[in-house]
């Protein structure tokens, strides 16, 4: 049986009129890489920061390992890593200080923390610049640091809050793999992030949130069965005839189609073969078309069909 | 002690410009220590001289003699342009004309243009030797009026000139039983506070700026390090930095002053520890407002020379304005100042004033940490927080 781990009832935050949190509810089992996504403002550093009793909340209560969390539930912070959206370390002190720094707030045995820098190094790739001061590293390796000294005491629950921001692509992977082989060795890890390639990539579960609400909750697979859309066709095709567009609007499973720039977008609900069906009518009727390809929903059409707005547009 | 190392890792940064401070603080105490200890030994002064005796008499040879005794005689041509550029060129301090017909005037009593002189004007020969010469010719005229015959008021002149008084320095004059603050040792600790200010403000307030900035703060509440703890490791560590560089200056002020401290210099001792800690806590106080690091020097420079030059720390008490003194009363300096020139002697010393100076420095150290607290209640309460965090959701 599944140990939970987090439990948020009822979780209120408010700044002065503004809702931060609205009865916002969330459980997370052993094991999961629990994603938080939204978009900016969405609630989810509050979310973080509630549930590391760094900001008092207004009503609600947070459970963590079973034990009720708050300020000083000491023996509980022992057992969570937390990666800041922010690089948090010393400029001031070498990347080894810095991981020895942050591992030291949690381990006193000075062999045993030697062993977990090292370890910390090693997992990050830092190894070459153990002497290099943070101002003189690259963006993606300062993240990488700064996963160092979040995970270095080895915790059994993980958070990263939007841990790519800003990474280039190659970084952001390694990153990414890294969580994952955290996983695997047996930390519960929580990932907010306003990227919905990178939840999908590696999140075993995923709440959605927005406007301090959780809008949805699953698995992506779960939260993409939710949505109307399973298919979406898009056709480069110059014009259509009003008859033929019509036909297709009447094939089985299409709910929405739409003709501008150039292509043709037909939305499907469920059904196979849809493609097939769809290129049918324009041979029949002697058309000629470019390119064709089509899509499965992402989590930004689940976050569109439920909200009414894109992620991406969000972000903008 | 995760965070007591951390600091002195983040000190690391300053430590530089630290050792600057104190090497020149120590460079400039030691020049001065030096040159005050040539002045401790008193010498008289001996002039280079010409003598340029054209009255050629036993009278004039007896006084060139006397003269000879106690100066370095140099011969140069008797010619104007000659005397002229010896003068100019430091060659000669003073050339004396013994003027013809001078034993006649002096055996007659008549003390008019005896001598003749080329000199720089106003200089420090000029009166030295013109007040020689009036005592040798007043003393030899009262001794010819005595009866006495000219050899033998010459020689009773003579006599009577070569006393020499005993001069002892001020410096080095001991205050008294077992008490030993010298003059030039009240110097060193006076012109402390500006380098304790400098250093302590800069490392210190720097360290607890870095320690307290709101992201590490956050992550470290994140842990499981007690905010008591961490807060403690932060005081031990500041106050371990501030001993430490106020014990250097002790153990320089010991060997520049060649001798340990004794009697009434324990007074000035502990006047420097208490403004050590009082300039501790305005360190602690700047760094609640999180400067940044061009800001904090700028902070650092006005405290350190506004203090030294309000307080009478590079300006004596003494010339400062009554209206300037008013306002230094509200400084900490002050009162340190106050309590170093009254342990030196430099004005009425009085030990029930000075404990008084110390307090009050105490009652400095008490207003600052009020206020920390405070500005630091307004800086990270929860609707500060509060307030920082809903302006950050609202940009996004």
């Amino acid at each position: 049986m599944e140990n939970t781990v987090i439990k948020i009832n009822n979780l209120v935050k408010r700044y002065g009129d503004l809702i931060a949190l609205d009865h916002l509810e969330l459980e997370i089992k052993q094991g999961e890489i629990f994603g938080l996504l939204g978009p900016n403002g969405s609630g989810k550093t509050t979310t973080i920061n509630c549930l590391l009793s760094l900001l008092a909340f207004d009503k609600g209560d947070i459970e963590i390992f079973g034990k009720k969390m708050t300020p000083v539930s000491y023996d509980i912070k022992k057992e969570i890593g937390v990666i800041m959206q922010n690089v948090t370390v010393f400029d001031e002190l070498t990347v080894y200080e810095n991981i020895d720094y942050f591992c030291g707030l949690y381990i006193n045995d000075k062999a045993k923390r030697k062993q977990y820098v090292e370890d910390a190094i090693k997992f990050v790739e830092l190894g070459d610049f153990r002497k290099f001061y943070p101002k003189k590293l690259s963006g993606g390796l300062l993240r990488r640091l700064n996963i160092a000294c979040g995970i270095a005491h080895k915790p059994k629950l993980i958070i990263l809050d939007e841990p790519t921001v800003a990474v280039d692509p190659q970084s952001r992977n390694r990153i990414l793999e890294g969580i994952q082989e955290l996983n695997k060795n047996g930390a519960t890890v929580i990932y907010t992030s306003h990227y919905m390639e990178e939840v999908e990539q590696i999140c075993t579960r995923i709440a959605i949130m927005d406007k301090g609400k959780k809008i949805a909750e699953g698995t992506k697979d779960e939260l993409k069965r939710m949505i109307k859309n399973t298919e979406t066709i898009t056709i480069e095709i110059l014009d259509i005839p009003e008859n033929i567009l019509k036909e297709i609007s009447g094939l089985p499973h299409v709910y929405d189609t739409d003709l501008s720039n150039g292509k043709l977008t037909v939305c499907c609900s469920g059904g196979k073969h849809n493609l097939t069906r769809v290129l049918d009518v324009l041979q029949r009727n002697e058309l000629s078309f470019g390119r064709v390809y089509t899509e499965l929903p992402t989590l930004n059409d689940v976050f569109l069909e439920i909200t009414g707005t894109a992620l991406r547009d969000k972000e903008e | 002690m995760q965070v007591f190392k951390a600091m002195f890792k983040v000190m690391r940064s300053r430590l530089p410009s630290a050792m600057i401070y104190v090497v020149c603080f120590v460079v400039i105490s030691a020049i001065i220590a030096n040159a005050s200890t040539n002045d401790n030994k008193f010498e008289a002064k001996r002039l280079d001289i010409s003598i340029f005796d054209e009255d050629d008499t036993p009278e004039s040879h007896a006084l060139a003699e006397i003269i000879k005794k106690s100066n370095d005689i140099v011969e140069i041509e008797k010619d104007k342009d000659t005397i002229l550029d010896s003068l100019y060129y430091r060659r000669i301090d003073y050339a004396l004309i013994i003027n013809k017909g001078y034993a006649d005037k002096l055996r007659a009593g008549e003390t008019a243009e005896l001598f003749s002189s080329y000199h720089l004007d106003e200089s420090f020969s000029v009166v030295y030797m013109g007040q020689f010469l009036d005592e040798y010719v007043s003393t030899v005229k009262a001794y010819l009026n005595m009866g006495k015959s000219f050899d033998e008021a010459a020689a009773s002149a003579e006599q009577a000139l070569s006393q020499n008084a005993k001069v002892n320095m001020l410096s080095r004059i001991d205050k008294g039983g077992n008490s030993h603050f010298s003059v030039d040792f009240a110097g060193y600790f006076q012109y402390m506070p500006y380098i304790l200010i400098s250093i302590i403000i800069s490392v210190v307030s720097l360290v607890l700026v870095t320690m307290n900035r709101k992201d590490i703060r956050f992550r470290t509440n994140c842990s499981c390090l007690k905010e008591s703890k961490y807060t403690a490791q932060l005081f031990i560590g500041s106050f371990v930095f501030v001993f430490f560089i106020w014990l250097v200056f002790m153990i320089f002020g010991a060997i520049l002053n060649r001798e340990m401290y004794t009697g009434r210099a324990w007074l000035a001792v502990l006047n420097s520890f208490i403004f050590a800690i009082v300039v501790a806590t305005m360190a602690v106080l700047v760094a609640s407002f999180e400067p940044k690091d061009n800001v904090l020097n700028l902070i650092t420079q006005v405290l350190g020379l506004g203090m030294s030059f309000f307080c009478g720390i590079f300006i004596p008490v003494e010339v400062l304005g009554d209206g300037v003194l008013s306002a230094a009363r509200f400084l900490p300096a002050y009162w340190y100042v106050k309590a170093n020139n009254m342990i030196a002697d430099i004005t009425p010393y009085s030990f029930s004033e000075v404990v008084e100076c110390y307090l009050i420095q105490l009652g400095f150290a008490a207003a600052m940490i009020i206020i920390t607290l405070l500005v630091r209640k307004v800086k990270y309460s929860g609707a500060a927080i509060s307030t920082a965090v809903k302006k950050k959701a609202l940009t996004h």
